[in-house]
């Protein structure tokens, strides 16, 4: 019988090792990475409530269904969300034939995290607030947004954002120093006013 | 903290709301699982997988090496110097002669290697130009030890002798055309009989039979053996219709 108080004395890889004997103790990984992938699926997709839900659910059994390919080399919290981005991902192809585009949502956190970032500041000459962040934002590409909500949302560093996109170091970190580039070119070339 | 009772209350409920939501949905998953009966797919089939891929990297890698060894024979047995009996430029000549559907067959394998390896568990890991260059030294090395067992020349022949097109697709000229010139100097057969000790017949390329005539200064270039079945390459020049002296001579396959 499964006693939930023990979840959180557990380790994620000691809780996937008891849920491929008893799938009731996937129960507590469920619980402890809702909400974390909740807003991650909200960050990164347009999905409402009630489609990132759905979402949600799926990537949960995906997880569930690919619990013996956890790869005790990567943390856990890093194949959890690389899961959950790939779905995304799928989820998008499927449906982009409807009008829906990939929107960001930028949430009040991020953009004071992007507005006080200290080598952006030094390379625009400026710093800028949470508005006009949001509308710098609209204008970045897909794969740089990707990164920007992984390294200052999620507070992944560079080798669990490696491990979830799927991506060698290198171009990690030079996606995240191209995504700090372009957006100090939109604030250049546009001089946008608010 | 009993300055802010209000709060405190707000945060209390904020809390429970989350948490009711949040086993709700905890529970609509396991739910899911229970009423599909969704098992975890089994370990071996991940490994399965993995093994899979990995020996598709290593079949392009050897196949790619394989490639890499039939081109180098290709390149080091070509006939570089001739091309001042076909009227031709270096350049021109270089051009027409290498052996592009082999080079073809290098890149294809190497993108297949880099495709393989980047599946792999861990491929993600290394940059596309350091996975490229190991594969493009691997193919090299084992292509150059593939080479030297003769498995180039092999392979070369196998396909000359079993596919009717090779010859004309594996480079821009066809060998057998090009050392069937006789006008030109070039003539290329096999060996039908020995008449005298400076005095052979061979029959070319297009069943013609020739005598050929050599002498003391004819220059017999590489591992040749004057013998009956032997296929050899001669340049020289066309005395009569069907005579040809020969200045020198080589093997078929070689210099």
């Amino acid at each position: 019988m499964l006693d939930k108080n023990n979840c959180s004395e557990k380790t994620d890889e000691e809780l996937v090792a008891l849920a491929l004997k008893d799938q009731d103790f996937f129960a507590c990984l469920v619980e402890k990475y809702e909400p974390k992938l909740m807003r991650y699926v909200r960050r990164i997709s347009a999905a409402t409530q009630e489609d990132a839900e759905d979402l949600l659910q799926e990537i949960f059994v995906k997880v569930y269904r690919n619990l013996n390919d956890f790869d005790p080399d990567l943390k856990f919290s890093s194949w959890i969300y690389r899961i959950a981005h790939n779905q995304v991902i799928s989820h998008w192809r499927k449906t982009k034939v409807r009008p829906q585009v990939l929107k960001f949502e930028a949430d009040e956190d991020f953009l004071k995290f992007i507005a006080t970032d200290e080598n952006l500041a030094r390379d625009t000459e400026r710093k800028f607030s949470g508005e006009e962040v949001r509308k710098m934002l609209e204008n970045l590409d897909k794969k740089y947004k990707e990164v920007l909500v992984l390294k200052f949302l999620e507070g992944k560093d560079y080798k669990e954002i490696s491990d979830i996109l799927e991506k060698p170091l290198g171009t990690v970190a030079t996606l995240i120093n191209r995504a700090k580039k372009q957006f100090a070119k939109i604030v250049e070339e546009k001089n946008i006013k608010f | 903290m009993n300055l802010y009772p209000k709060a405190q209350l707000y945060y209390f409920l904020r809390l429970s709301f989350r948490k009711n939501i949040m086993s709700k949905f905890c529970d609509k998953v396991l739910c899911k699982i229970k009423e599909e009966k969704i098992e975890p797919k089994p370990k071996w089939h991940f490994l399965l997988k993995d093994y899979f891929v990995w020996l598709a990297f290593a079949v392009s890698l050897i196949v790619g090496a394989l490639a890499f060894c039939v081109a180098l024979s290709i390149i080091l047995d070509n006939d570089w110097d001739i091309y001042r009996y076909l009227s031709l430029s270096p350049a021109k000549h270089i051009l027409l002669s290498l052996p592009y559907i082999w080079i073809f067959a290098i890149l294809l394998f190497l993108g297949l290697a880099l495709y393989n390896y980047k599946h792999t568990k861990s491929g993600y890991r290394s940059g596309t130009f350091v996975v490229l260059g190991l594969s493009v030294v691997g193919s090299v090395v084992l292509g150059s030890v593939f080479h030297s067992l003769g498995m180039g020349r092999k392979i070369d022949r196998i396909f000359s002798q079993n596919i009717p097109l090779y010859q004309n697709v594996h480079c821009c000229c066809n060998r057998k055309d090009i050392w069937t010139q006789p006008e030109k100097g070039l003539l290329g057969g096999r060996i039908l009989n020995i008449r005298k000790e400076d005095e052979f017949d061979i029959e070319d390329f297009g069943g013609i039979i020739w005598q050929i005539e050599k002498n003391n200064e004819t220059l017999i270039r590489g591992p040749v053996l004057i013998i009956e079945n032997e296929e050899v390459k001669l340049i020289g020049e066309k005395r009569t219709e069907k005579r040809f002296r020969a200045r020198e001579i080589r093997p078929w396959a070689g210099k």
